[in-house]
């Protein structure tokens, strides 16, 4: 039994791709990104110093230092 | 000596407090960096993804009017239903949905990686490329060089100028990746990151030409699914995961149920896509292997569900005041509901009276509008004012947008969804006649053209706001645009 063309390059691709999706799995465990310190602060990166836990960010809208000059408007 | 005690004291305190707000400063400076680093890429992308959504959603409403005028503009080829319909499909996945997703991951991952953006350049050929191609290619929909396969209509040149595009944005961001700041990935870049693997190999593979009848099909089913699963719902999880807890000021629930929800997103939804060929000449087996796994969604959509919800309880009133989390929040509810209903279409039982009626188009546009369109709304209107440097002018005409598209969406989708099963119904009945099951359809086709028209008010004004902010007109407001000003115990606003 021949295996058409069409196939035989579709299961190369997806065995590439499982190839890949593995590799992406164990750089994961190696990396411990699911250790429990990472697992731990992992839900804290979104936030920092100025922009803590606590703290709305979208009722803060700063207005620019210098207002006067009508161009510069930070909103950080 | 009771002096130099107190002195003693004070001075760590003091030290401690300069420290703190030094760092909060060096924040904030990183952060404005970050933002100048994405700003021009992400607005071109943001602007090319609004003129597409104005042009793709006039071509929605122009298509959903057919059903009621069937004869309007039936004279020339280019504006009959059979080029109109695919040319607003294309310009709304290809041009709106993907451009502001575009727009959306480059401003992400540059925060979450908390490193500059790499090869910033690329996306400027990127983004001219992309737009060729999906201009192109809707030309000749409309000229008539369909391929005629759904989601795929693009002629080759148009999709490979598409690919060309996307492998530039994708060289930058996995660039940026690499030169990452943080040791730990936040959830919504594994989504991210996920897309930017898996969007590539499914285009490609759908794209090779290598496919004839059944296994077309197949091919077709598969490709819009997953059209779904690599690129569209990634940005949209990405964006709720990262913009509800960020504008809430609060983590989210459960991160380790973030992860969960991700993986079994990645091993389940993939094999989604048959499950459209309930009935078609497949091996029963393949057709039941896709609805155990579309069943199996309810794991990871179970998931996000349970943390965005858990997120934002006892913060809903925050909906009052922010358009973004009203967008976002909006948008992932409507997550949740097209999952599930997704899972219960796949159902064989579900499908003999679902399946090829209206019912369908209402739950597609739940996914792409209820929830992907509203939460890329919601990223846009907290991302551009960062950018441009220039609040939304108009706290009312976020409302008018937000009101008329979410308006327009549940009109749409309610009508369809009635409709849609009153016409799977009658179908089955052999007594019925054909042109009484058309005729049975007509109210709800006039609430789907009124939901649509709605939505393309909510566009325009959308649009027109937009277009202020770049110019930097309108009135100048000091002051978040929100929805309402909070009193000061609820929302700590500070201008």
């Amino acid at each position: 039994m021949t295996l058409p063309l069409a196939a035989l390059i579709v299961i190369i691709i997806a065995l590439v791709a499982g190839a890949l999706a593995l590799s992406g799995f164990i750089w994961a465990i190696r990396t411990k990104q699911f250790s429990i310190q990472h697992l731990n602060k992992g839900a804290y990166l979104v936030f920092d110093e100025s922009e803590p836990v606590g703290q709305s960010q979208d009722m803060i809208f700063r207005p620019a230092a210098e207002k006067s000059n009508g161009k510069s408007h930070a909103a950080s | 000596m009771p002096r130099h005690k107190k002195n003693d004291i004070a001075a760590p305190n003091q030290e401690f407090r300069h420290k703190e707000t030094d760092a909060a400063r060096a924040d904030k400076q990183l952060r404005i960096s970050l933002d100048d680093s994405a700003r021009t890429p992400t607005m071109l992308y943001f602007a090319s993804a609004v003129f597409w959504l104005l042009v793709g959603s006039l071509f929605g409403v122009m298509t959903s009017l057919k059903f009621n005028f069937p004869d309007w503009l039936g004279g020339d080829a280019v504006w009959t239903f059979g080029r109109i319909r695919p040319a607003h499909l294309n310009t709304i996945m290809y041009g709106w949905a993907s451009l502001a997703g575009a727009g959306m991951i480059v401003w992400l991952t540059a925060r979450l990686c908390r490193t500059p953006l790499q090869l910033g350049w690329l996306h400027y050929l990127a983004a001219i490329l992309w737009n060729i191609g999906v201009l192109a290619g809707t030309i000749a929909i409309l000229a008539g060089y369909s391929q005629g396969l759904e989601w795929l209509e693009f002629p080759t040149f148009a999709g490979a100028l598409i690919a060309a595009g996307f492998l530039m944005f994708a060289a930058s961001i996995a660039q940026t990746f690499r030169k990452r700041n943080v040791d730990h990935l936040y959830v919504s870049l594994w989504y991210i990151m996920a897309s930017l693997l898996w969007f590539p190999l499914l285009y490609v593979v759908a794209n090779l030409g290598i496919y004839q009848g059944v296994v077309e099909a197949a091919m077709n089913c598969w490709y819009g699914h997953n059209a779904l699963a690599t690129w569209f719902t990634p940005i949209g999880l990405a964006g709720a995961y990262y913009f509800i807890p960020k504008v809430i000021g609060r983590p989210i629930y459960s991160y380790y149920l973030g992860l969960i929800g991700f993986w079994a997103f990645a091993l389940f939804y993939n094999w989604n896509g048959i499950h459209h060929l309930v009935g078609g000449p497949l091996p029963t087996w393949l057709v039941t292997v896709s609805i155990v796994a579309s069943v199996m969604m309810v794991v990871p959509v179970m998931a996000v569900a349970v943390n965005h919800h858990l997120t934002t309880v006892n913060h809903f009133r925050m909906l009052r005041y922010s358009p973004t989390l009203r967008f976002v929040v909006v948008g992932s509810m409507c997550y949740t509901a097209v999952s599930f209903q997704g899972s219960l279409e796949s159902i064989r039982s579900f499908q003999e009276v679902a399946h090829f009626t209206h019912y369908t188009i209402g739950h597609a546009h739940l996914g792409v509008y209820g929830f992907l369109s509203m939460i890329l709304f919601g990223a846009m209107y907290y991302i551009v004012p960062r950018l441009a440097k220039w609040e939304w002018p108009s706290p009312r005409m976020i409302k008018l947008h937000f009101w008329s598209a979410s308006m327009g969406i549940l009109l749409y989708v309610v009508a369809l969804t009635i409709g849609g099963w009153l016409q799977g119904l009658a179908m089955n009945d052999p007594a019925t006649p054909f042109i009484e099951v058309v005729n049975l359809t007509k109210p709800y086709l006039w609430a789907r053209s009124i939901g649509g028209t709605l939505m393309l008010l909510g566009h325009c004004v959308f649009a027109y706001q937009f277009f202020l902010v770049i110019k930097r007109a309108g009135p100048r407001r000091f002051a978040p645009a929100l929805f309402r000003e909070p009193a000061p115990m609820e929302g700590g606003i500070s201008a």
